[in-house]
Formats: structure tokens, sequence, C-alpha cells
């Protein structure tokens, strides 16, 4: 060091700058925790759909969740889109799954979509500023804590880029143009997801269990969700005995259950959730797992 | 761990809890005394087939375990979890659900409202 730069004095003890650092760091982490505690136990912190964030805490989200697509969609490459029989089969799925959240060219969303926080975006304006390949990652794997599900689990990948390609017209078609396109795929179908391709890890079990909805009536052992006793407790469920009352408890009965609850027990108050079969044999192998 | 840290962790959970908002519904059932239904749990084997908490030797897994029983949004699938609707199916579950594997048990209406009383108790 040259001799012209004075040296502070605390140079000399480096041991005491680092304790009192380190002792003001932990206390402003304790006094941060408490704050947050007093916050959240007090009920102050409004949970309603009415109230707004604020406008940064708006725009931080906005950003993050920009940041993140676009990390996460960057292995992505979009097939041709500009095709007619692709927009057309998307204007067929973005009519029955997106337009009631979303709306369309003259279209408002329904009531359902109208009062949600965060409101859903105007596809049309993201269909500008967005690659597909973004828009195609936001719709296969939705966004968590906005009301956006993963629709991969929906609809077939087909379907998904066919959406995509419907979505990259949105922004130049105007009201008629997308009444007549509407009108005309009312006779098309989504493909629903039943074909699609099934990698079987724990970790994409736990989020089958998810996005068939299990979990808002079952607790399920390594599935974090509410603390729901609609349904039975999924835990240690290799030593139950019977399923639904009265089945012996085995990977057969537990499939068959599963996808049509009501060709087994004619009253159970579990629904039909039209899962497809490949997720009905993985849900059943992970149970059957549980120790 | 030490004490101290034991007495710390005690002591927060005391206050979380405290501050926590209650959870709401306890099913209540007239006349049901909560001690007999023990009782009459244990009596009646019911623990052969039920993991029932406080009930010794109850680590059956042929049925449900029926820890939590009063939060439970249904009985065997099909039925509000009612205490009316509880009494009825601890003493009879086959007349109201033909397709379980319970079966039927001979006890009184007291014995019945007893059991329902302690499962709510839990």
């Amino acid at each position: 060091m040259p001799s012209w730069i004075h040296k502070p004095s605390w140079v000399h003890k480096p041991t005491r700058k680092i304790v009192l650092l380190v002792t003001g760091a932990i206390a402003l982490v304790l006094f941060g925790a408490l704050g947050a505690a007093v916050v959240l136990l007090s009920g102050a912190y409004s949970t309603a759909a009415t109230t707004q964030h604020f406008k940064i805490t708006h725009r931080l989200l906005d950003a993050g969740l920009r940041y993140s697509v676009r990390a996460s969609a960057s292995d992505i490459q979009a097939p041709i889109l500009d095709e007619p029989h692709k927009y057309e089969q998307g204007a067929a799925c973005y009519r029955l799954h997106c337009a009631q959240c979303h709306g369309a060219p003259g279209i408002a969303p329904d009531e359902e979509g109208r009062g949600m926080l965060p409101i859903a975006s105007n596809l049309a304006q993201s269909a500008r500023e967005w690659p597909a390949e973004w828009l195609y990652y936001v719709t296969k794997k939705g966004v968590r804590m906005s009301g956006m599900p993963a629709w991969e689990f929906r609809m077939s990948e087909e379907s998904l880029w066919s959406t995509v390609a419907f979505l990259t017209r949105l922004p130049s078609l105007t009201r008629a143009e997308y009444a007549q396109l509407s009108q005309y795929s009312a006779q098309l179908e989504c493909e629903s997801a039943e074909g699609a391709e099934m990698q079987a890890s724990e970790d994409r079990t736990k989020i089958v269990f998810r996005q068939y909805a299990c979990h808002s009536c079952h607790r399920i052992e390594g599935v974090v969700g509410p603390k729901s006793y609609v349904g039975p407790a999924l835990v240690e469920w290799s030593h139950r005995k019977y399923l639904a009352g009265t089945l012996p408890n085995n990977e057969e009965n537990l499939v068959r259950f599963i996808l049509d609850p009501q060709a087994v027990r004619p009253h159970s108050l579990m629904p039909k959730l039209e899962v497809a079969p490949a997720h009905a044999r993985q849900m059943a192998r992970y149970l059957l797992e549980l120790e | 761990m030490s004490v101290t840290a034991r007495i710390a962790i005690g002591w927060l959970y005391l206050v979380l809890c405290g501050c926590m908002a209650p959870e709401g519904y306890e099913p209540h059932v007239p006349e049901g005394d909560p001690r007999q239904g023990r009782e009459v749990l244990a009596e009646l084997e019911c623990g052969v087939c039920h993991v029932i908490p406080g009930v010794p030797g109850a680590r059956g897994r042929v049925g449900p375990a029926l820890a939590d029983y009063k939060r439970n949004v249904y009985i065997a699938g099909r039925y509000p979890n009612d205490p009316d609707i509880l009494t009825r199916f601890v003493r009879d579950a086959p007349s109201m659900s033909p397709d379980t594997a319970m079966p039927a048990i001979e006890m009184s209406e007291a014995q019945a409202r007893d059991i329902a009383a302690y499962l709510y108790s839990l």
C-alpha cells in the first residue's frame, strides 16, 4: 500500500470490524423477521383480490416473469408455425381454453377472468412482444401464483404448438376476422393430453398428482399442498388392505379406481378426473411404494 | 438440542399457535361421552382394523386411520361427516354403504354416541 493512503484505524483491527459487521447483519435479519412476523400475525397483509400490489412490486414481478421465462425457454426451438391447419386448430384450443380469461379481439374475458389478480394478460400484446418459444413455455408450464394452469397436462404437444401458432396471428386479427376464424374452428377439436409423452420419475409423479388437483382433497405423502380432509390421506399407502372401502389394495385396482371411481363405487364422492391411463399407473405405483 | 433452544422453540410455537386463527367446525354429539367412547372402542376391538390414537393397541391397517377424525369432510367416501350419520355408521356400516369392508357391530345407541364423541375429540 502506498504511503500516501491514510490508513483508517480499523485496518489494524480486522477482527473487530468483522465482528461488528456480522452482528449488524444478524440484527438486521432478526429485525426483518420480527417485522414480517408482526405483519403476518396481525393480519395486516391483505389477501383480497381487490387489493393490488404496489406499483413497484407489480413491475418487479413482471420483470421476474420475463427473465424466468427467457431462461427456461432458451433451449426450445419453435417448429414452422405459419401454416393454416396449425393456427386453425390453435383457434379451436384458444376458444375452448384461453378466451375465458384472456378474452379475444372484440371479446371480453368471462366473469371468472375479469376479477382476477393478477389479471390475465391480453395475449394480442404478449404475442406481439414475446417470441413463440416463450409463449409455448408459458402455455405449457403455466405461471405459479397467477391462476395460469400448465396446459401440458390438458393439451397434446401438437395442440400446444397449434395454440402458439394461433397466438402469433392474434395481434393481426380484426374483430371480424377473429369471429370468422373462431366460427370455422368450432368444428375442430383441441386434442387433449391423453396421448402426450410421459416420463415417469418421482418428481414428475408429484407434478402429475398436483396437475389433476388430487391434493385439493387428499393429503399425499411427499406432495406439498393444503391440509385437506375431504378424501382419505394417501400416506403409508402400501400398508392399506382395502381401497375405496372394499377393493383389495393393489396396482390394478388403484388404476381402475383412479380412472373411473363410479364404475367401482357408484356413490363415491371422488369425481372422474379424466386421468390419462399412463398417469393413473404412475400415481398407483407411487402410492404403493409409500411405506 | 440445548435446553435454552428447546425453551425458545416451545415459546415460539406457543406464540405462533396462540395467534393462529381457529380451525373452526367442532362437531358435537349430544349425550355422547368421549371417555366412555374410548373404552367402548377398546372393548369392541375396533383397533384391529383402525389406527385410533389414545386406544391401546389400535394399530390396524385394514380401514382408514381415525386420527383427526373431526376434520374429515366425508364418511366412507359418500356421506357428510356429521354426528348423527357417524353414530349410525359405526353401528351398522353395511346398511349405509353395502360395498364397505366394515362389518355391522353390535352395540347400543348410547355406545355408538360415545364412540362418535371420542372420535370427534381426537
